[in-house]
């Protein structure tokens, strides 16, 4: 193929040589060592398998693929050696698990494996550049018993090529070995150059993968002012406001957002819920704006008008939904007392020093025989010490006070004063999980519920004072009398 | 073309004869008649069974293509992979696949440089196999890892836009290195011995089309005896170099459960514990491809009984070492006192995955014992049955390693229970109809057993015989 042929157009095709076809590899050695004997050294023989021995019967050389690989496996266990110290004990250090930046023996999985990478692709690939191949076009294939050498043929080819080729002694030769057939090989006489159109594709095919690249580094090395192009979006893109900036993405080019009317926020729901409180933060709010309306207008001088009508709003609605809470919202402010909302006689809390809020009046739970039970539990473990058993303000801590005397201790209040019967069971409730006075916050240390049992029996004590038969059931009835009668 | 002894018979060869060696193929064959047999699977036209099975696999692959399509489109949370057990079924499938995969090497490369000539028959088969298993592997990390159009940053490439490197010291990247390289040497390993092959699948082509492809293919092979020479020389240099891959795939496998702290998992029996499991589980899958390729393709004298005896042979003995290794682990964490090793075997076997570790125990320590029966070693039947519950074994082996130590680790209120969702199952279902469709393609295109090899092994055999004749009539014989 890589002679140069005459392109003479009637010329007779170029020799390729004699190729003698066997039925066993054992003529073809026999052939072989014949014709390697009668000093043609441009041989070759092809076979569908390889025959061992054709070595020596043809006198071929051992090749030096082996030693390439070495060379390779050095190659890559280096690259991966150099790689893995620059990048991780270099170039991009990093501490992970305490372990040394170069960590020989964390190497060893990668420098094993490209060692193995490299050599593996250098054995295939070096195998095929020393053999020649892909060679697509051979002037062998020209003949058409030689489409049998990857079946059952073996064959046998003195190439033109040898300098003691003499076309009529190598077909003697050849002829006696006794071969199956014996046929002249020419070369194809078919141009060998690619047609131009290929050339022309393969061209514009060149030039179009050009064109991703320069897309590529176009980007990387320009200024431009949009955006790259995302096929993910990931989080890349979203609307927000930034420091100093206004934004469009609310109408009110607020970004903190108020709360939704009617909803709670997440994990806020123990300031709002009068469960967790003993009083209704919302009509506390509504309160609070009241009074901020009437601080500011205490402070401005012409402010006669907002103050009236603020604060009557706001009593108002407290006295149409909770009459107990009603009281005082705006007792705390020096601002110009307003007309006072419905007074109840006996709730003055604030006198107490405890805060005026709108307690709520009703349990936030189901009150029955268990709660009750669980209040006095509870009642007796934590409360009892200082209140008493009974509730009278006499528990242990307060009469052991008095023995020693202690001049500054304040006695425990009495659940049974009227002061506190009066209060709103919120206040109570308020009370015990934030404490008053002396008294410590029980907040921390009881649940919700638990709070709200003692406040249930807070009460039952309480009513326990002011009772008649009529509280007791009908059924009860007889033994109270029993014992009346037995005193 | 000359008559052709192509004897569909199952004709017995596993039976010794003392002062005889048993032939590797049966039915008195010629170069060309195993020409012949071989390149009938692809020049024929393919059984309706072929057609049924290509509709159902290739629907099945184009399913799973549209599953990681669904999944890359909204994110790694239509697996049931949840706090515990972030390791669930991708990487339980990934450890399975390339398990599967280490048959094919170890046929074609260890089993080459111990010279067990057997090998030919069935090395292509099991070669081609280890590439579309490895290749069902591949997918599940690339998905794993999130996003899934990121994963090249696991190459260290000098990157612009992160201006960092890989964590050389993690064994998770040792595995793209390891897995990598398994995948693209065993794909020139297959390729090369391939090359000779389709040669002879072009000389025989009777279309311009199929002569053209098989041309490309062939590189214009020639059969020249220099190219031999090297080709031989690089096929033993190739097999020397994928011996100790194969084995390094599997141990880098097992790194990355073994590196970790967690009990179950910090174990050094962990490398030689899965090469077996891998090497088990392979042979397993070569055997459950090859007997009905060879019943329907009528390929019984080429790989005949003693082949896949023998590989019936190494799955009890790989069995044998899998039930050994479990029995270990069990013995380790009784002796090495560790409670929470204790805790976490216990765990396995009587916690809440009791049934996937009793299921484990059944089809990999106890259905691979049949074994020792010949009558159930020949009997194709039975055969592919014991092999079906050997991988099915596998797989819960990998279930149970991951999933049992992820859900339940030092810290109990941490504990929880994986529960997969439809995703993952048709998932892992979905990469059986990759793995079946390129196999079938692989039939129907490709030289399925290494027809140069076994002629080579004929030759071999031929002159042995002669040898052994002329020593037993008394007669001088030379070389």
């Amino acid at each position: 193929m890589s002679e140069k042929k005459p392109q003479a157009a009637p010329a007779k095709p170029k020799s390729f040589g004699w190729i003698a076809e066997y039925v066993d590899e054992h003529s073809l050695l026999a052939a072989s060592r014949k014709v390697r004997d009668s000093g043609y050294t441009k041989t070759d023989a092809y076979t569908p398998f390889p025959v061992h021995g054709i070595d020596e019967a043809l006198g071929i050389k051992p090749t030096i693929l082996p030693f390439i690989v070495l060379g390779a496996g050095f190659t890559g266990l280096f690259t991966a050696l150099i790689l893995q110290y620059w990048t991780n004990a270099y170039d991009y250090k990093y501490i992970i698990s305490g372990k040394p930046f170069a960590s020989w023996p964390a190497n060893i999985p990668v420098a094993f494996e490209l060692t193995i990478l490299f050599s593996a692709f250098t054995t295939f690939l070096g195998m095929w550049a020393l053999n020649g191949l892909p060679k697509l076009s051979n002037p062998l294939f020209n003949s058409e018993r030689f489409d049998r050498v990857t079946n059952d043929r073996f064959f046998l080819h003195v190439d033109s090529r040898d300098k003691y080729f003499n076309r009529e002694s190598v077909k003697d030769l050849l002829a006696g070995t006794k071969p199956e057939s014996l046929e002249e090989v020419v070369e194809d006489s078919s141009p060998t150059a690619l047609p131009s159109v290929i050339w022309l594709g393969l061209g514009f095919l060149f030039c179009a993968s050009l064109v991703p690249v320069a897309v590529v580094l176009n980007m990387r090395a320009g200024n431009d002012e949009n955006p790259r192009w995302h096929v993910f979006f990931d989080m890349d893109f979203q609307p927000k406001k930034k420091a100093q900036q206004t934004t469009t993405i609310f109408a009110d080019a607020r970004i903190a957002r108020p709360q939704v009317p009617g909803t709670v926020a997440r994990g806020s729901l123990v300031n709002e819920d009068p469960f967790y409180l003993g009083f209704d933060p919302t009509k506390q709010a509504s309160l609070n704006a009241a009074n901020n309306i009437r601080l500011v207008s205490a402070a401005d001088d012409k402010a006669e008008k907002p103050a009236d009508t603020a604060p009557d709003t706001a009593s108002e609605k407290s006295a149409t939904t909770d009459p107990v809470k009603a009281d005082e919202p705006a007792k705390e402010t020096p601002a110009a007392n307003p007309p006072a909302p419905t007074p109840t006689p006996a709730a003055t809390p604030a006198a107490a020093g405890g805060p005026n809020l709108p307690w709520i009046t009703e349990f936030p739970l189901e009150v029955d025989a268990s709660l009750i039970a669980l209040g006095k539990t509870k009642f007796e473990i934590y409360c009892s010490v200082c209140h008493g058993y009974a509730g009278d303000g006499d528990g242990l801590v307060h009469r052991r006070a008095e023995q020693l005397q202690q001049g500054y201790w304040l006695p425990p209040t009495s659940v049974h004063d009227p002061r506190i019967q009066a209060q709103p069971i919120g206040n109570i409730f308020y009370t015990i999980s934030n404490g008053k006075g002396k008294m410590a916050g029980y907040g921390t240390v009881l649940s919700p519920k638990e709070r709200w049992a003692i406040v249930s029996y807070v009460r039952a004590l309480q009513r326990s004072r002011n009772a008649n038969i009529e509280d007791v059931p009908v059924e009860m009835r007889a033994k109270i009398e029993e014992a009346k009668k037995a005193e | 073309m000359a008559s052709i002894s192509i004897n569909p018979r199952e004709i017995d060869n596993t039976v010794e004869l003392p002062g005889q060696r048993a032939p590797l193929i049966t039915g008195k064959q010629t170069f060309n008649s195993v020409t012949e047999m071989v390149c009938a699977v692809a020049e024929k036209p393919q059984p309706m069974l072929w057609y049924i099975l290509f509709g159902f696999s290739s629907l099945t692959a184009l399913m799973f293509v549209s599953l990681i399509g669904y999944l890359i489109l909204t994110g790694v949370g239509i697996w049931g992979n949840m706090s515990p057990v972030f390791w669930a079924w991708p990487i339980v499938n990934f450890v399975f696949w390339v398990g599967i995969g280490h048959a094919g090497t170890l046929i074609s490369a260890i089993l080459f440089l111990f010279r067990q000539n057997w090998r030919t028959s069935i090395n292509r088969a099991a070669e081609a196999m280890t590439i579309f298993a490895v290749i069902c592997a591949g997918i599940y990390p690339g998905i794993h890892v999130g996003r899934a159009w990121l994963a090249f940053w696991l190459l260290p490439y000098p990157s612009l836009n992160l201006w960092m490197w890989p964590q050389f010291r993690s064994p998770l990247l040792w595995d793209v290195f390891a897995v990598g390289t398994y995948a693209s040497t065993s794909l020139v390993f297959w390729y090369m011995g391939m090359v000779p092959d389709i040669a002879t699948y072009r000389d025989r082509s009777k279309t311009p089309l199929r002569r053209f492809i098989y041309g490309i293919l062939s590189l214009g092979w020639t059969g020249s005896s220099r190219h031999w020479l090297r080709y031989e020389k690089a096929y033993t240099i190739l097999a020397a170099l994928c011996a100790p891959l194969v084995l390094s795939v599997h141990t880098v496998v097992s790194f990355d459960f073994a590196v970790s702290q967690l009990p179950g998992w910090h174990t050094t029996i962990f490398p030689p514990y899965f090469v077996a499991g891998a090497i088990f589980s392979g042979f397993a899958m070569v055997v459950t491809l090859l007997v009905p390729v060879r019943a329907i393709y009528k390929l019984e004298n080429l790989i005949t009984l003693r082949h896949l005896e023998n590989m019936n042979k190494i799955i009890l003995a790989t069995g044998s070492l899998v039930g050994l290794a479990y029995a270990t682990e069990f013995f380790i964490a009784w002796y090495s006192k560790n409670q929470y090793e204790g805790f976490t075997f216990m765990n396995r076997a009587f916690g809440p995955y009791w049934w996937a570790y009793w299921i484990m125990v059944s089809c990999n320590v106890i259905s691979p014992q049949l074994f020792w029966f010949k009558s159930l070693r020949v009997s194709p039947i039975w055969m592919v049955v014991i092999c079906i519950f050997v991988n099915i074994g596998m797989w819960f082996e990998r279930f149970v390693i991951t999933v049992t130590s992820l859900s339940r680790d030092f810290l109990p209120s941490s504990w929880g229970y994986f529960n997969p969702t439809m995703y993952d199952g048709l998932m892992f279902f979905g990469s059986f109809g990759v793995f079946m469709t390129l196999f079938l393609l692989f039939c129907r295109f490709l030289p399925i057993i290494a027809i140069s090899e076994i002629k080579g092994i004929m030759s071999i055999e031929a002159h042995r015989e002669a040898h052994d004749k002329a020593r037993a009539s008394g007669g001088s014989h030379h070389h």
